[in-house]
């Protein structure tokens, strides 16, 4: 047992801080205090840092050289962020590409399409977003209802997406739609490549209730997408999304990265902070900061133990949605402690000299334990695949989604 | 980055199992409260070598290091097992230049506890019902001696808790006290390590419950709400391992994290195992409340060692002050 870098680590480690380093001019950065950037505000920047960085090797690490990756290893990938995050480096524009589309791209789609996107997508020359949920299908995705229907080479595409992350600066999204509602719902279901900029989409902003606008609604009328750009077989759908789905929660919070802010963000604020307070308030506050970094450091030290059994050739189970599900309590607990030890100031929606970050953090964070599988849906996924608990009985898995049983 | 056991480590854990499962089990902690002696008991503990795995070889130990104590530990806080191998490890680390008592520790000829609180008249303190010779800190000083015992009513009587009052005293060790606080550490780390075991047990008769019982038409483990109370309490065991693993791993490898690692360690397991024994008796439903199940004694062992070697707001606060001192860690 070991959490030092084994000397090929170490070597890509001072590999990846030089090229930082050298490129560093080229790259955006992030300001003391601040925690993200805008792609709304900064997407020219954002692109051309994920350039640089992908002209260095430092995209797709995970993913195999023959479609552009590097072929490297979990443990690259977690070094690589580590270091973008040490260098102050913001999170890449491109990260549901990366994440998500793109290993779809890979597991499904044909050779040309391959070609086509994959190298673009890790240049960020092309940024992707993902088209699942619909205002009646969020954790339930297959009872969506957008449809795709062949017309010759094409399928004419109508309906709505929403709290599609990216979309406002995508150019490309995948985009699971209902081809055959005369099936059952998980079997009627297609997936494509859809060029965001076609004729009949449209992208409206949401704000969230924190007040920024990082997602959107996405509307389909008569869009036409050819047919060499499905994904999969028709009706094969739900299985290519599984591919994306699975990605998705190794990408958010499975190999123990801090979600929301690190818990040393905490610390030093707990630094300035406590000896504001009076003595009374700082016994509370020091228990509400202990509660955190503990509940912090638990779910990272869990995710190394996740990240070891992946080191060593494991495939990501079904235990990643427990490092989502303990990764977002943390971080709750994180953001609590950090606003309370602001004393009157926690009230405010900033301090007197401006500073929001934590109770941005605070109403951003009901958003994460939604997005990417619900606490109540990743409860129900380690209950039934990693504890081996009965599921819930199902009427809606056999009958046809046209029938009404939905 | 290699967090995680190592072959040995494993084949320790898998003999640890074998024999506490042969020689320990929730129906001898029953009888405890009716009067019998704790499983395996002392004798058994130091011949199968388990009292002297960090006491050095010089002094008839197995010099091994804290994480495979830990990993033992573990295993017999699953079965309830007693005496407590806080008492071995503790000690061990207090009488690390004391080779002649390390080695009764190790050989269990002399049965030590460790007593917190005042050596006058001490806190209830972890197997001193059943010792004969108590280590403790008396104005700064390390100090053994024989003392009076008086034991109160157990709530979980394989704790051995006992307050006790010096008779005679020696000094081992002057001006001891960051070497009482180490051992205090190491302590805590085994605990959390026997409530791991204890918790994880909870867990796995919760869920083989759950997948049995039916109630309104179907198993009860299909509704969410016993579920996810289920999934809680997988989780915080789930975590308590990585806690754990990692205080027990810092005590050797990384000395200068064990005060943080301890603490958060510690301030979990009260927790964790407390949620997890709760968790057994709700899913069990009346049967879960009554004497006959084994329930109530894992319950008992979390209600009593979340306030032992310090309660969850000790040291949640420890981590706070620890932490903003700059000793985060890695």
């Amino acid at each position: 047992m070991d959490f030092d870098d084994s000397p090929d680590e170490a070597a890509y480690r001072e590999r990846v801080r030089t090229l930082l380093a050298e490129h560093a001019g080229e790259l955006l950065h992030l300001a003391p205090g601040q925690e993200g950037v805008d792609a709304r505000r900064h997407e020219a920047e954002m692109r051309r840092t994920q350039r640089v960085l992908a002209e260095g090797g430092l995209v797709g690490v995970t993913w195999p050289r023959e479609y552009g990756g590097q072929g490297g290893t979990l443990v690259q990938q977690a070094i690589v962020a580590q270091e973008l995050a040490r260098a102050r480096v913001p999170g890449l524009i491109n990260h549901i590409g990366i994440g998500m589309c793109g290993p779809t791209v890979i597991a499904h789609g044909s050779q040309d399409q391959r070609d086509r996107y994959l190298a673009r997508l890790l240049r960020a020359d092309d940024v992707w977003c993902q088209l699942f949920s619909e205002p009646a299908s969020g954790s339930d995705l297959a009872a969506l209802r957008t449809t795709a229907v062949r017309d010759g080479e094409d399928w004419v595409v109508n309906g709505q997406k929403v709290w599609t992350t990216l979309a406002h600066v995508a150019d490309f999204g995948i985009l699971l739609t209902r081809t055959d509602p005369d099936r059952p719902k998980h079997a009627g279901l297609t997936m494509f490549v859809v060029d965001m900029h076609a004729p009949g989409v449209t992208v409206r902003p949401l704000r969230q209730m924190g007040g920024q606008s990082d997602f959107n609604e996405v509307f389909f009328d008569d869009v036409r997408i050819p047919d060499a750009e499905r994904l999969g077989e028709p009706g094969e759908g739900w299985r290519v999304a599984l591919t994306t789905l699975m990605n998705e929660r190794v990408a958010i919070g499975g190999a123990g990265g801090d979600i929301g802010l690190p818990v040393e963000a905490l610390v030093e604020h707990a630094r300035e902070r406590l000896p504001a307070l009076d003595p009374d308030r700082q016994v509370l506050a020091r228990q509400a900061v202990g509660r955190a970094v503990v509940a912090a450091l638990a779910a990272r030290y869990t995710g190394y133990r996740r990240l070891t059994v992946l080191s060593q050739g494991g495939i990501p189970g079904p235990e990643a949605s427990a490092g989502k599900l303990a990764g977002t309590e943390a971080a709750r607990l994180v953001a609590d402690a950090g606003v309370r030890l602001l004393g009157d100031d926690a009230v405010y929606a900033a301090t007197a000299d401006g500073d929001d970050r934590w109770q941005r953090t605070q109403s951003w964070l009901p958003g994460i334990a939604i997005a990417g599988g619900t606490d109540q849906v990743l409860r129900n996924i380690l209950g039934e695949r990693v504890l081996g608990l009965p599921p819930e009985p199902r009427s809606d898995k056999t009958a046809p989604f046209s029938g009404g049983t939905r | 980055m290699n967090f995680d056991l190592d072959d040995d480590q494993r084949d320790i854990a898998a003999g640890a199992r074998d024999f506490f499962t042969g020689s320990a089990s929730p129906a001898a902690a029953r009888g405890g409260l009716e009067g019998g002696r704790p499983e395996p008991g002392r004798k058994a503990l130091a011949d199968i070598g388990f009292l002297g795995i960090t006491v050095p070889e010089a002094a008839g130990g197995s010099g091994r290091p804290l994480l495979d104590l830990a990993v033992v530990a573990e295993q017999g806080g699953a079965v309830l097992a007693g005496p407590s191998l806080v008492t071995a490890a503790r000690a061990a680390v207090l009488l690390a230049d004391q080779p002649e008592l390390a080695a009764q520790l190790a050989d269990g000829s002399v049965a030590f506890a460790v007593l917190d609180g005042p050596v006058d008249g001490s806190s209830p303190s972890v197997d001193a019902a059943d010792a004969t010779l108590f280590l403790g800190l008396d104005g700064g000083d390390l100090v053994v001696g024989e003392g009076e015992v008086v034991p109160g009513r157990p709530l979980d009587a394989t704790r051995g808790l006992a307050s006790v009052r010096l008779t005679s005293r020696r000094v081992l060790v002057a001006d001891a006290g960051e070497l009482w606080a180490r051992a205090r550490q190491v302590g805590a780390v085994v605990m959390a390590a026997e409530d791991l075991g204890g918790a994880e047990r909870c867990v796995q008769l919760g869920v083989a419950y759950a997948q049995e019982r039916e109630a309104f038409g179907r198993r009860i483990g299909s509704y969410q709400a016993v579920k996810h109370m289920l999934v809680d309490a997988w989780a915080g065991v789930d975590q308590l391992r990585s806690l754990v693993w990692w205080s027990a791993w810092a005590a050797d490898a990384a000395p200068a994290e064990l005060p943080l690692a301890a603490s958060a360690a510690k301030a979990h397991a009260a927790t964790a195992f407390e949620r997890a024994a709760g968790t057994l008796i709700q899913v069990h439903g009346g049967i879960g409340f009554t004497w006959e199940h084994d329930a109530h004694l894992f319950w008992r062992r979390a209600k009593v060692d979340r306030l032992l070697l310090g309660d969850e707001a000790e040291h949640l606060d420890a981590v706070a002050r620890l932490a903003v001192a700059g000793a985060l860690g890695r």
